[in-house]
Order: structure tokens, then sequence, then C-alpha cells
């Protein structure tokens, strides 16, 4: 059996399983836990801290990606740590410098034990482009926003076996889809495990998911093409970027309006300002704080907007 | 007749509009909603909005974003943004940008707020306004929290303020909780029952640039803006 490495947020999955590793998002286990951490600020990585702390996750080591995106994390990964699990950090480069990155990388690969199978490059590859097909057929009210979501999410760690994360790719449904608008969400995903088809409930069809999108949209077969293609990772780059980012995908994708999501605690938080500043559209901010069914709060706010997207227009 | 019943937190609404004119509304505890309704003519269509929008009769039931919007809209097309005071959050709607914000988390912006200070002094939550105007300064309150905000006045009428004066510095601080919510705008229009309290309506003036607008039956708004909607409804929009 392969090492199994949890990762706190992107790191390359095709150089995990290139290294012969296998990749376990440690985030993927979130909304599904009923627990209350205590001593916590975003309830994402508390949790995730806690269950390494208490042998709850079944990883042998832990990449932390702690530059650029997740600064809980960098506090939480040294928890693990001093805790006796092996640990390695990973920094993206706020400026997108490749060379920084292909250093990283190569920290990356030793951590990992060196590159074994260089075919899970172009396997992986064509499991993305398969994603990016999927992602296009909801754009195109050919599958529902939740099962595609439900989809890509798991494109971070290809849910531990890409080639039956590749069948399930194939089963999600293909079916006409009606609703009464379309909407975009950015942020960190929800930790809401129902989000998706709570929105649904109230004819909001989801045609975007800014972070999964990334999983998608960046990736390589060598040290040089990942450094030259992770370098744009949004979420660890500068704010400028990102926006220029959604604003196409929002144009492209016909969206009516925006969810921004944002986690209690979470620096991301901050960015509602300028998202609301620079993307011309209608937009809903909601907050959620640990993983529970959605709440009648979120609902509301929900069905607020979709009337507002649907009447008031 | 367009009938449009909100069934809030607090209190439950009723307004009958015919030819979009209010011929009849009353006003009930929340808990005793079915008094709005109880006579006998149940083939109406009714549309609800509130806490309550699903558990009472109605042919359409939407939230109380959409009935402001089309209540205050009614009351004033050129409204550009409404402030929402309710018993247990507050609801500020741009109508410029269709967005909104609501406060449900913390109670120092809600009319809950100002039942829990009327009760520390023993007093109707109705007879603030009043002795909001008694005052002519008020004491500094903090107001990031409703709890704490209690022991904060306690405080300052340990160190000599006047009941009014910090009353007066009470709705000072609530006005300013809400103020952060309030985008720039030329008119604000105040709704919900809590607007009732003249005090409030001072405050906010004292707080936002804005020209303030209150219509004459505040509390009436949402339902008016659920019996507005029937129309659109029989649009088939």
């Amino acid at each position: 059996m392969n090492d199994t490495i949890g990762i706190t947020a992107l790191v390359p999955p095709e150089l995990m399983y290139a290294c012969g590793k296998r990749p376990l998002d440690v985030n993927n286990v979130v909304p599904v836990s009923s627990s209350s951490p205590s001593n916590k600020l975003c309830a994402w990585t508390a949790i995730w801290r806690d269950m390494i702390l208490n042998g709850g996750l079944d990883i042998d080591s832990l990449v932390v990606v702690a530059g650029g995106d997740c600064h809980n994390a960098l506090v939480d990964g040294q928890k693990a740590e001093l805790s006796g699990m092996p640990t390695h950090y990973f920094f993206y480069p706020f400026d997108g410098d490749t060379d920084y990155l292909r250093s990283q990388l190569e920290k990356l690969v030793r951590f990992l034990g060196g590159i074994q199978d260089e075919r899970m490059f172009s396997l992986i590859s064509d499991l993305k482009a398969k994603g990016r097909a999927l992602d296009e057929l909801r754009v195109n009210d050919r599958a529902r926003g939740s099962d595609v979501f439900s989809a890509l999410i798991s494109f971070s760690d290809l849910a531990g076996n890409p080639d039956i994360f590749g069948k399930t790719l194939d089963s999600v449904p293909r079916t006409d889809i009606r609703y009464s608008s379309r909407v975009a969400l950015i942020g960190v995903p929800p930790i809401y495990p129902d989000f998706h088809e709570t929105a649904e409930g109230f004819g909001l069809h989801v045609v975007y998911d800014e972070l999964p999108y990334e999983f998608l949209r960046l990736g390589g077969s060598s040290l040089d093409s990942l450094a030259s293609s992770y370098r744009d990772y949004s979420f660890a780059g500068p704010l400028k970027n990102r926006v220029r980012l959604i604003q196409d995908e929002l144009l492209r994708r016909r969206v009516d309006g925006v969810i921004h999501y944002t986690q209690y605690a979470c620096h991301h938080t901050l960015e509602d300002e300028i998202f609301r500043q620079h993307l011309d559209y209608p937009i809903l901010t909601v907050q959620g704080d640990l993983p529970r069914p959605s709440t009648e709060q979120l609902k509301l706010r929900l069905e607020a907007f979709a009337e507002m997207l649907g009447v008031m227009s | 007749m367009n009938i449009g019943l909100d069934v809030g937190s607090t209190t439950a609404k009723i307004v009958h509009v015919e030819e979009r004119e209010v011929i009849f509304s009353k006003v009930v505890p929340s808990h005793h909603w079915t008094e709005l309704i109880d006579d006998g003519q149940d083939d109406r269509c009714i549309v609800s909005t509130g806490y309550f929008r699903k558990k009472v009769p109605h042919c359409a039931a939407i939230t109380e974003i959409t009935a402001a919007s089309l209540g205050a809209r009614y009351h004033n097309p050129e409204t550009q943004v409404i402030i929402d005071i309710g018993g247990q959050d507050t609801k500020v709607i741009d109508l410029r940008s269709n967005t909104f914000v609501i406060n449900d988390k913390c109670s120092a912006g809600t009319g809950a707020f100002l039942e829990l200070a009327a009760h520390y002094f023993d007093i109707p939550v109705g007879s603030l306004g009043r002795l909001h105007s008694l005052a002519t300064k008020g004491a500094q309150l903090n107001n990031t929290c409703g709890v704490f905000a209690i022991s904060e006045m306690i405080s300052q009428l340990v160190s000599g303020y006047s009941m009014e004066e910090v009353i007066y510095g009470l709705h000072q601080a609530f006005a300013l909780k809400i103020s952060q919510m309030v985008p720039s705008a030329d008119t604000v229009m105040l709704i919900g029952g809590t607007v009732r309290n003249t005090g409030i309506i001072d405050a906010i003036n004292n707080v936002l640039d804005s020209k303030i607008e209150v219509p004459g039956a505040p509390q009436l708004v949402n339902a008016l803006g659920a019996a507005l909607y029937r129309e659109r409804l029989d649009d088939g929009r």
C-alpha cells in the first residue's frame, strides 16, 4: 500500500502520485464531521488538526500549504508536527516566481522520496480534461451543479485512486436541468455539505465553483511545467489576478449573480469588499462556521437572493 | 382584493389591498396570527412573509427581503436603501443593486436589544422614544455587543448619567451598529416595528448622512409588500 499523505490545500496531485504517494485532502473530511473543536478560529483547519492529533485521520505524513493560502494551517500544521506527524511545509510564491515554486516542488519531491512513475502525469492530465468537460456540461445546463461540484472538489486528491475516480466522473448524471437563475460560488468552498442542493432548491444553478476550478485549471507533466502552471494558483497570489480570473469566468458562464462564501475567522473574509467593488453583479455574502446541514439563516439568504435575482430584475 | 400576511418573530400583521389602496390592516402578537384570518373565508389567496411564512396558509410565500422591497417602493419608488429593523434581526436592502445584508448573529442592532434595555429599566419598550427626547446629552456606550451593553449602561448610571441620558446613548449605539451595514445613499427608508421608537429615528438621522424617510405605518410595509406581490402572481411574473 502506498503511503497516504495529508494535504491541507492544493498541492499538485499529479506530482504526489508520480512520487508513488496517495494524497488525502484533509479538508474533504471536514464537511461530514460533526465535531465542535475547541481552541478554533476557522473550523476547517481546527477539525483536521484535531482529527490528526486524535488519530482520526489515516495518514502517514502531512504536507502543509503554509505560504500564500491558509495562515491558520501554518500553526495547526505545526501542532500536528509536534504531536509526531512527519510534516513538510509547502509555500506558494505570492509574486508568481516560477523559479521559487520550482525549488518548492523539488523540496516536496525530496520529502516524498523522489519521482517513481512519470506516467501519472499524463493519466491525471487526461482526468483533468474530463473534469473540464464535466464543468462545461453544467455551464450548458446538462448537469446539476451539486453533482458536478461533488466531483470537482475531489480533484485535489483524486479521491485517493485515479482509476476509480475516473469511473466516478463517468457516472455523474447527465440531465437537462431547469432553474431560475445562474450563480457563481466564489471564495473557499462552503463548510455546509448540502450547500449546492440547498441553493438548487431555490432555483439557483451553480455554474462556477471558484476553488475546484483551480484544481482543474492547473497542471503539468514535469517540474518545469508544474511550476509554470501552479505559479498562477489564484488563491495564493495577488487579488487583482484573482479578480480578473473570476471576471472572465462570470462572463463566460453567463451568471446572473455571485455568492461569496466566507468562513468564520478566515482571512479570505476580508476580500469581500474588494469583490463587491470589482464584480459588477448582485453579490450575496454568506458565512459559515461549523460543518452542519444548511442553517435556516443561510436558507433565508439564498431564498431572498433567488427572489431578488428572479423577481426584482 | 390582495392580502398580505406578515408573521414575524414578535408580531403578526395583515394588510388588505384593493386597487393599490390599503383598505384594512391589523397587528396582533405573533402567536395570535390566526385571529387575522379567522373570518371563515378559506378560499382566498394570501401571500405570506416573515419568519413563519411557510407555517401559515398561503398561496405564495416570499421572504421579507422581497416583501420589503415591494412595500418600500410603493411608498416611494425612488427609495434607494431600506433598513428593516425587526425583533430578531436587521436587514439592509440596497434597491439599486438588488443586494442585501442581514444581521441575525448579534442582538446589538435589533429590537431584542431594546427589549432587553427596557426590561432592565422596568419600563415599556414603547416609552423609550419619549425618554430619549428628554435627554440633552447621551452616555457613551459600547456598540459591539447587546448583552455587554447592559453592563455598560449600569456603569454609566453608577457614574451619574440619568436614565434618559443612558437611553439616548443606547439609541446612538444602536444606530452606529446598524450604520456599519448601510451603504452610502441619498435616501434611506426605515421600516419595521422598532421604527415606531422615535429615539431610533433621531439616532439614525444623527449617524447617517442620507435623507431618512419613515412611512406612515412602518410596521406594515412587509405585509403590504406581500399583498402587492399578488399582482405579480397574476401577471405570471
